[in-house]
């Protein structure tokens, strides 16, 4: 665990560096763990359910992972966005849910594997993006498309895709914000 | 959606997040040269700015609030990020305020029984009242909206030292006008517009910092 957590600050590192395979494998990495926060405190929203706030919380660390300060511990930052993020998608499905920070020392990841379930949210968001944005997103996630090859397709500047989708990921952010409240 | 698609997706945007300290200079030092220049234009400097430099008791309003400002928009950018809700420590903002009520209580003791009530109404009340919440207005918003760039886990503690940084700055500033010297007037009603401005700020932040 201890070395998984100092692999955090260097592929976070990488990543803000622009590097999206350490990207990658840093949101790989953290993923279990926050499942593991996200199963143990909302075990009544059901697998699905909590894989959408899953979901929801890995959106926010992506959009906000420039507020990380580079050198300082992953975890706290990590935990924190986790934290805010976890009541709030809790307190807007109707319930409420009491999170102490110590706690998250102590939550295990949940077993590696594949990951099991479907969520049905961000399927749900993405279909409210316009047209182009939303065929970007599907590309490049479900069909797993290089940017290259995405922006051939759609005959747009590899650049061009990049706005675009990051523009599409803040807003996916802002509809989960108004839609599953 | 699998958990797996998204991450494909989130890390083929690579575009770099903002800067938010340089962001926040490039913001807030711009607002406080126009709140100078305002001051300057439509009030002027006082006349004897040179010789108040001079004096303690004069110099004391521009490093209180001063010191407030920079201490209090440390802790911003400190809150700005999601673990500021644990990190960030308020007590120097105590300590100024300590220190303010000291320089009160000093005042008070020195100031001969029958010329305190005149020290502390002194003749610009309403033009202080008026003018530093007006100044603040640049340097509050350009706080904010850096705020909203960040991660802010403690909403009403962000908007709460925003409004502190911002109407500190902005009262400094109004002091370079301001030739009411003692600390019974100082104290009492720059203390009194910051505190407005900032409870508006912690108002208003509590609400617009949510993400």
């Amino acid at each position: 665990m201890a070395e998984d957590v100092d692999a955090w600050g260097q592929l976070l590192t990488a990543a803000n560096a622009g590097d999206a395979r350490a990207y990658a494998r840093f949101l790989q990495s953290v993923t279990p763990v926050l499942r593991g926060i996200v199963r143990a405190k909302g075990g009544g929203l059901g697998e699905a359910g909590c894989e959408d706030v899953l979901q929801e919380v890995l959106l926010a660390v992506h959009l906000k992972r420039h507020t990380w300060d580079q050198g300082a511990p992953v975890r706290p930052w990590l935990y924190a966005i986790t934290r805010y993020k976890v009541v709030d998608a809790f307190r807007a499905r109707g319930r409420k849910i009491d999170l102490p920070i110590e706690d998250f020392a102590e939550v295990l990841a949940a077993e590696a594997g594949p990951d099991p379930t479907e969520a049905a949210d961000m399927a749900k968001m993405i279909d409210m993006l316009d047209g182009r944005s939303a065929e970007i997103v599907r590309k490049i996630g479900l069909e797993g498309v290089s940017v290259a090859e995405t922006g051939q397709a759609l005959t747009m500047s590899e650049g061009a895709v990049r706005v675009a989708l990051h523009r599409a990921l803040k807003t996916l952010a802002i509809l989960r914000e108004r839609h599953v409240k | 959606m699998k958990t797996d698609d998204l991450i494909r997706a989130l890390a083929a945007d690579t575009q770099p997040g903002p800067d938010l300290r340089s962001l926040l200079l490039a913001r807030l030092l711009p607002a406080l040269g126009l709140a100078a220049v305002a001051v300057w234009l439509v009030l002027g400097f006082r006349a004897d700015l040179g010789a108040a430099m001079l004096t303690p008791v004069s110099v004391a309003r521009i490093l209180l609030t001063g010191v407030l400002g920079i201490a209090a928009s440390r802790l911003a950018l400190l809150l700005a990020r999601p673990e500021g809700r644990q990190t960030a420590r308020l007590w120097p903002l105590a300590a100024v305020a300590a220190a303010a009520l000291g320089l009160l209580a000093w005042a008070y003791l020195t100031t001969p029984e029958g010329a305190r009530q005149m020290a502390m109404v002194g003749k610009t009340m309403t033009t202080c009242l008026v003018t530093i919440p007006l100044l603040s207005i640049l340097p509050v918003a350009a706080l904010h909206y850096t705020l909203r760039q960040g991660a802010v886990t403690a909403p009403l503690r962000a908007g709460f030292v925003a409004g502190l940084s911002g109407s500190g700055f902005s009262a400094a500033i109004y002091a370079l006008h301001c030739t009411e010297d003692s600390p019974l007037f100082y104290v009492t009603w720059y203390g009194l517009a910051i505190a407005g401005v900032t409870l508006v700020s912690t108002i208003v932040g509590a609400r617009s910092l949510r993400w």
